[in-house]
């Protein structure tokens, strides 16, 4: 699949927004059980600003690769059986209901309505995050997507994103939760690489379809494509196959996993086991994980192989698998006489 | 439930492409507007077309096959590019199950591509909207047209007359009989998408090479020969 940019940005501020509300709330949602988790005022607010800002510009990104942006509103009509509909409709809601949390912040309103909207916002913010994931994985004809993992890896990644920033922020305003959110940002790298490495590893056991199932032809009869009806790409082979992707990928893949999960894994191990937390290393950590997590975006769309190549002789081959109901191939015997 | 849908004889079709070329045409020029070229007479020409036309070839030499298959939209009756639809712009009618894109609401998000397992969308970068076949939506209810010109243009342009049209579910319809007596398949039937196009499939051709052949005296036919059959 040809990985849409505006989607990869998204990818990265819808992240890092709705990660870094997660934690700033979760830590004022902790007071209500009489925890002394509350945050300063003034770490909430630079917390909530940066969230909003990313939310507009994520969304601002996002409508790039629409073709009527300001049709956009219409996608509430399709809430119901649309992921698209339903992430837009979530995305938009999470930011209206965050504006009114860091607006309640501002003006010192910490009763019941601040903890309401920082609920509402926090679920919100979640449904979007799912709702993005679903529509990856719920694409039954790109099967490389087509999993939980891409949910469960998406959902990871945001507290990945989110975990790593709450810590640049920590530093700055409640030094002792440091070692919590240095622990907390370890785990979800590390859960992040076994979802990743999850996610390649089913790669090399996904049952894929056969051109002759493709064309419903006989499973042993090998088929060539001799001709797609076109001298140059068009719309189909440009947007489901991304031959330069392809070759880059073998290069790329391990530069994402190297960005993304080992050398932030290095970091916060090292911060953990020797106790030495220094501002430059929470910074590079949260520096490489972005970097490397758009990268690892680039990686999961290039990855994808929509079924629709098949017709084009651009689906990974496989031979002739058996399958339930299918012949095994066997070699075609030519016969004369 | 009507279900309106195109019949190709794969045993007919000699892969001209003029029911790609009607349809462009009468597409172009019909009330579903223009299909956009882009540097058409350049190094790269594209284009938004709604039928295109493959070949492949089935078999392992000299017991192959070759055959075309036009592709269009196959108006699938579970047609998985409706729900995906964030605003509604895809949508199928009750009365005759063609599935159209309402290029008022559609936002261009190429969703519904995605959607498509049989890779029959294509997205116009001019218009910024999703098209794709409408079965000749226009030309069919056309009441100014006389009722034998009231099928899509790619059936009546056919040279070979591998095309038919009509109601699958009708018993009395050409295309319903051609899929019954002739044993008409759908693509990718495994996807369950129930495509309402149905091919025809090709009869098996054998073909026996005599001893006599053997002795041609052409002799890259030898040659040929020689390698295949004999392992020379």
């Amino acid at each position: 699949m040809h990985p849409p940019l505006s989607l990869i940005w998204f990818f990265l501020t819808a992240g890092i927004s709705i990660g870094l509300f997660n934690f700033t709330y979760f830590m004022e949602f902790l007071t209500l059980f009489g925890k002394d988790t509350a945050l300063p005022k003034h770490m909430v607010l630079i917390s909530n600003v940066i969230s909003l800002v990313l939310i507009g510009l994520g969304a601002i990104g996002a409508s790039f690769h629409l073709g009527h942006k300001l049709r956009a509103w219409k996608a509430i009509k399709r809430f119901h059986t649309s992921w698209l509909s339903r992430e837009a409709v979530f995305s938009g809601a999470y930011g209206f209901t965050l504006l009114i949390f860091a607006l309640l912040r501002f003006f010192d309103h910490t009763g019941f309505w601040y903890h309401f909207f920082g609920i509402i916002t926090f679920i919100l913010g979640w449904l979007s995050a799912f709702s993005t994931a679903m529509i990856y994985a719920s694409n039954r004809f790109v099967l490389e997507w087509n999993t939980s993992i891409s949910v469960l890896y998406y959902l990871n990644m945001y507290l990945m994103l989110g975990s790593s920033a709450f810590l640049a922020l920590t530093y700055f305003y409640r030094k002792e939760f440091v070692g919590t959110y240095i622990f907390l940002t370890f785990l979800f790298l590390a859960l992040g690489l076994a979802f990743r490495l999850a996610f390649n590893i089913r790669q090399f056991y996904i049952k894929r379809p056969t051109i002759n199932e493709a064309l419903n032809l006989p499973h042993n009869r090998p088929i060539r494509v001799l001709d797609t009806g076109t001298t140059t790409d068009n719309y189909c082979t440009e947007e489901f196959y991304y031959k330069k992707g392809k070759e880059l990928l073998p290069s790329i893949l391990p530069l994402a996993y190297i960005l993304t999960f080992i050398v932030p894994l290095f970091f916060v191990l090292y911060m953990w086991i020797t106790g030495r937390v220094d501002y430059n290393f929470i910074k590079f950590t949260f520096l490489f994980i972005v970097v490397g997590s758009a990268l690892e975006r680039w990686c999961f769309f290039v990855e994808g192989n929509h079924v629709q190549n098949l017709f084009y002789g651009l689906y990974p081959e496989e031979g002739y698998t058996l399958r339930k109901g299918y012949m095994e191939r066997k070699k075609t015997k030519i016969s004369y006489r | 439930m009507p279900q309106y849908a195109l019949v190709i004889d794969l045993n007919t079709c000699v892969g001209c492409h003029a029911c790609a070329t009607n349809c462009k045409e009468w597409n172009t020029q019909a009330s579903f507007g223009p299909l956009s070229d882009f540097d058409p007479y350049g190094r790269n020409p594209k284009g938004v077309w709604y039928n295109r036309i493959m070949t492949y070839e089935m078999g392992e030499f000299p017991d192959t096959q070759v055959f075309h298959l036009p592709k269009s939209c196959l108006h699938c009756q579970d047609a998985p590019c409706v729900p995906v639809c964030p605003t509604g712009a895809s949508y199928k009618r009750e009365q005759d199950g063609i599935v159209l894109v309402n290029y008022d609401d559609c936002i261009g998000c190429k969703l519904c591509s995605w959607a498509c397992p049989y890779g029959c969308r294509e997205f116009d970068e001019a218009d910024k909207v999703m098209k794709k076949c409408t079965l000749c939506i226009d030309r069919i209810y056309d009441e100014s047209l006389p009722p034998e010109h009231r099928k899509p243009a790619c059936v009546l342009t056919c040279p070979a007359k591998a095309r038919f049209f009509g109601d699958i579910e009708d018993p009395n319809s050409e295309a319903y009989r051609m899929i019954k007596e002739r044993n008409g398949f759908v693509l990718f039937p495994d996807m369950g998408t129930n495509p309402a196009n149905h091919y025809l499939p090709r009869t098996e051709t054998k073909v026996h090479v005599d001893e006599h052949l053997l002795e041609a005296e052409n002799p890259l036919f030898l040659e040929v020969v020689r390698r295949h059959y004999k392992g020379g």
